[in-house]
């Protein structure tokens, strides 16, 4: 950049066009590329885990997947040394901390650490207007940390892809739906989304709280609730889930509910279930009784039982990502729109 | 100022009216020969400290006709004073007529106040003595006597002003009587 | 041109009026003591006038008549927090370089060599320089914005004599040359003497004492005399009595043309000495002369009891 070494003043009010956003760059990057290496650095640790057990998992899919034939021994082994292979990565739960992570680490501190030591009274009396100063850093920092997660998400798609296959019933491989509570959100558009929520909310708890610590803490706990609300109460209601009373539902589906109605179409309760079962067929009640087993199944359909399954079929993924992605961006816009006005008010 | 000793030329006091002095070249002219400096005890305003030890250096003659006086900006960073009271002592010289500002350029002295030679100066000053031996016969402190001079000197000022307001005396430096 | 004017000002936090009934009319190319006890009210009027916080009651502006806060006034105003407010982990020439970024006019070259000749070591971290260092780093960066106008926050509070003057001495060549107003508080007095030309004393959240250095100093004596007749005998406004068992003084608003009642004796009085009267005082009486544009009229006395 070029040095102003300016003598004489402009004439007043001439050329009081904002100034360039271009100058925050600098200013962002000096002033938050320690958080950035750390996000970088902790990303890169997790992908390290992640591609060297996932190279393992993929070559014994592939390994159970292609041998012949599929019923012998050997087979079976591999197959069997598949599903138990998945460690503590596989029900995603624990990679669940790497969006709130990122968006606590770097969004809280963003504007809490100015406001608690006290250098937003340098920072925002200079000439670039503290709104737009916020709002560059909050922008770019945004698109950043998304970036990044969205980056790391291709990763972890893969990782966890041999479980979405359709060919893993007839195998015998473990299946999952890729709607399962702790996978969805670690895909490709979600996880992008999730870490931008987690960053806007990060940087509005900064900015509401003033202090770098409890806004941390803030984060991690709105964001767990909201996560943990949009899993349990959201999710299964983007699109009006699909109800049938046939056997099509399968384990890559994703089964919200079922239940068993009678004749009439009076409900019928689990326990009234088991005793029709060891009244008709003790052998079948013996079965434990699991509604999904086929045997069960015939026997309580021919005594006129009708069983219905509400679900969201696998191939409601794409739109799924994309309805949840959605309103996860309009979130962070509109907490990042309140923590800009927060900044314009009155501070002290 | 720094007086080191006293100065020992003699100089021929200028009739009353001030004389100008035409401004040689600017190129060779050395920075100003004095430096001001502040004395926060005293009491008296900033301005008149810096007028007082111009028209003093004159006197003494560390400052001749031609000299320049220190530049605003330089007083000011030396004294970390407000660069309006330097403006004002210049401003309170220039109307004594014993400098004159060029804009731009400066400060520079005009005229020169009547100098007290030596001689005379030796004469008062024992003067002064002898006066002091007698106070101090009457059992006056030293304390006592600066106050009795301070309020002689206020007494003797002030009749001298209301003198001259009356039209009464010509506007010239007088010696001292003692 | 006022460089700070405001109306009625009030500033409220939760209940406590932290300034009320704030009115002023600060000239511009002065400099400007801005006076008080700790709590007076003093941070508050300087965040209202550079924008960090928005008056609760009455108005102010800035730079003859901008709002705090607009782009003009952020350009034109340089602010100097209480505790310097600087990026620890920065080094000078990384906030040289911020600074620069941030503002529309920035003089590189003249913040360097200022640097360097104060001895400012130019690449060590902020955290890590003197409290001195750190204040001329602040002060340097904010002049180097060619500002018009200088808002200091008890700059010096923290800083030793030597450090103080030479504070006070970049201040200054700062004004001769470039005539930036200066607002300066402090609950320093004696320093402030030598450099101010206009006076404004808070003291519980009020403005005491509006007005031009000279006008003051020459609008108020001390009359030393006899206590027993100190009621009878002084006819002017008495701002500060100080009574012995025999001999008292008075600081009186009088000018020096006003007789002197026969057996007492007149003093000047000097800044320090009258800030702190009205100080004592505070709550009884309010003086203002008035500071807008130049006047040579006498002195404006506005007495307010509360």
């Amino acid at each position: 950049m070029a040095t102003m070494t300016i003598v004489s003043r402009p004439p007043e009010n001439e050329g009081m066009a904002p100034l360039p956003w271009r100058r925050m760059a600098w200013v962002t990057w000096r002033q938050h590329r320690a958080a950035l290496f750390g996000v970088g650095a902790f990303l890169g640790l997790v992908s390290l885990y992640l591609v060297i057990s996932g190279l393992h998992l993929h070559h014994v899919y592939s390994a159970a997947v292609a041998c012949r034939p599929a019923v012998s021994l050997t087979c079976n082994d591999l197959v069997s040394s598949f599903n138990s292979s998945g460690d503590f990565l596989s029900s995603g739960l624990v990679l669940q901390v790497v969006p709130v992570l990122i968006g606590a680490f770097v969004g809280a501190p963003l504007l809490a650490r100015e406001m608690e030591t006290g250098t937003f009274r340098f920072a925002f009396t200079q000439g670039f207007g503290r709104g737009r100063f916020a709002l560059a850093k909050l922008v770019s920092l945004a698109v950043a940390v998304t970036a990044a997660a969205g980056v790391f998400s291709v990763l972890t798609s893969w990782y966890y892809q041999p479980y979405f296959l359709a060919v893993n019933e007839r195998l015998g491989l473990s299946e999952t739906t890729p709607f399962a509570p702790g996978l969805f959100d670690l895909r490709e558009v979600t996880l992008a989304a999730w870490t931008l929520v987690a960053f806007a909310i990060g940087a509005l708890a900064g900015m509401l709280i003033r202090r770098v610590v409890p806004a941390i803490v803030a984060t991690l706990v709105a964001y767990a609730g909201l996560a943990i609300a949009a899993g349990s109460v959201f999710r299964a209601h983007y699109l009006a889930p699909l109800v049938t009373r046939k056997l099509n539902v399968t384990a890559l589906d994703w089964t919200l509910n079922q239940r068993w109605t009678t004749r009439g179409g009076r409900s019928v309760s689990q326990s009234v279930i088991s005793q029709v079962l060891q009244a008709g067929d003790p052998q079948l009640a013996g079965k434990g009784g699991v509604p999904q087993s086929l045997s069960v199944w015939r026997y309580l359909v021919g005594h006129g039982y009708t069983q219905w399954t509400t679900y969201q079929p696998t191939s409601r993924f794409w739109p799924f990502q994309l309805i949840e992605g959605s309103w996860l961006l309009a979130l962070s816009v509109i907490l990042i729109a309140v923590t800009v006005w927060l900044v314009r008010g009155r501070l002290t | 100022m720094n007086i080191d000793k006293e100065n020992s030329e003699q100089k021929d006091p200028p009739g009353p009216e001030n004389s100008a002095v035409p401004l040689s070249d600017n190129s060779r002219r050395p920075a100003s020969p004095v430096e001001f400096r502040l004395d926060t005890a005293s009491g008296v305003p900033t301005y008149l400290q810096l007028v007082h030890q111009v028209e003093h250096a004159l006197r003494l003659g560390y400052l001749k006709p031609g000299d320049q006086l220190p530049k605003v900006r330089d007083v000011v960073a030396l004294l970390a004073i407000n660069p309006n009271t330097v403006l004002k002592a210049y401003r309170e010289l220039e109307s004594k007529g014993l400098t004159k500002g060029s804009p731009g350029q400066g400060t520079f002295i005009q005229a020169t106040l009547n100098q007290i030679a030596l001689p005379e100066l030796t004469t008062l000053h024992r003067s002064l003595l002898r006066w002091l031996a007698t106070a101090d016969d009457a059992g006056l402190d030293e304390d006592g006597m600066a106050a009795l001079f301070a309020s002689a000197m206020r007494d003797f000022f002030e009749r001298r002003s209301a003198t001259r307001a009356r039209g009464g005396a010509s506007d010239t430096e007088t010696e001292i009587v003692a | 041109m006022n460089v700070v004017e405001t109306r009625g000002l009030g500033k409220r936090f939760c209940d406590t009026w932290a300034l009320r009934e704030c009115t002023l009319s600060i000239p511009a190319e002065h400099v400007v003591a801005l006076v008080g006890p700790n709590g007076a009210g003093k941070t508050t009027l300087l965040n209202l006038a550079v924008g960090l916080t928005a008056p609760s009651a009455g108005h102010l502006t800035v730079l003859g008549g901008e709002t705090p806060g607009s782009p003009v006034a952020l350009d034109g105003v340089a602010y100097v927090a209480q505790d310097v407010a600087l990026y620890k982990n920065f080094s000078a020439v990384d906030l040289l370089h911020l600074t620069r970024n941030l503002n529309r006019q920035f003089d590189t070259a003249l913040a360097e060599s200022r640097l360097v000749e104060l001895g400012v070591p130019l690449k060590r971290k902020v955290g890590r320089l003197s409290g001195g260092q750190q204040a001329q780093l602040a002060l340097t960066l904010a002049l180097a914005r060619r500002p018009r106008l200088l808002l200091l926050d008890e700059p010096m509070a923290m800083l030793d004599p030597v450090a103080r003057h030479d504070f006070m001495a970049t201040v200054m060549t700062a004004v001769a040359d470039d005539g930036v107003s200066v607002v300066l508080s402090s609950h320093v007095l004696a320093e402030l003497e030598r450099v101010a030309d206009y006076l404004v004393l808070v003291s519980n959240g009020s403005v005491q004492v509006a007005g031009e250095v000279d006008d003051l100093l020459a609008s108020h004596r001390v009359l030393t005399g006899p206590a027993a007749e100190a009621d009878r005998a002084i006819t002017s406004h008495i701002v500060h009595a100080r009574r012995g068992e025999a001999q008292a003084h008075l600081l009186v608003r009088s000018s020096a043309d006003d007789p002197v009642p026969s057996g007492w004796q007149a003093h000047p009085v000097g800044l320090e000495e009258l800030a702190l009267a009205y100080m004592r005082e505070s709550g009884n009486a309010e003086l203002s002369s008035s500071g807008s544009a130049r006047e040579n009229g006498p002195t404006e006395v506005a007495t307010w009891r509360r």
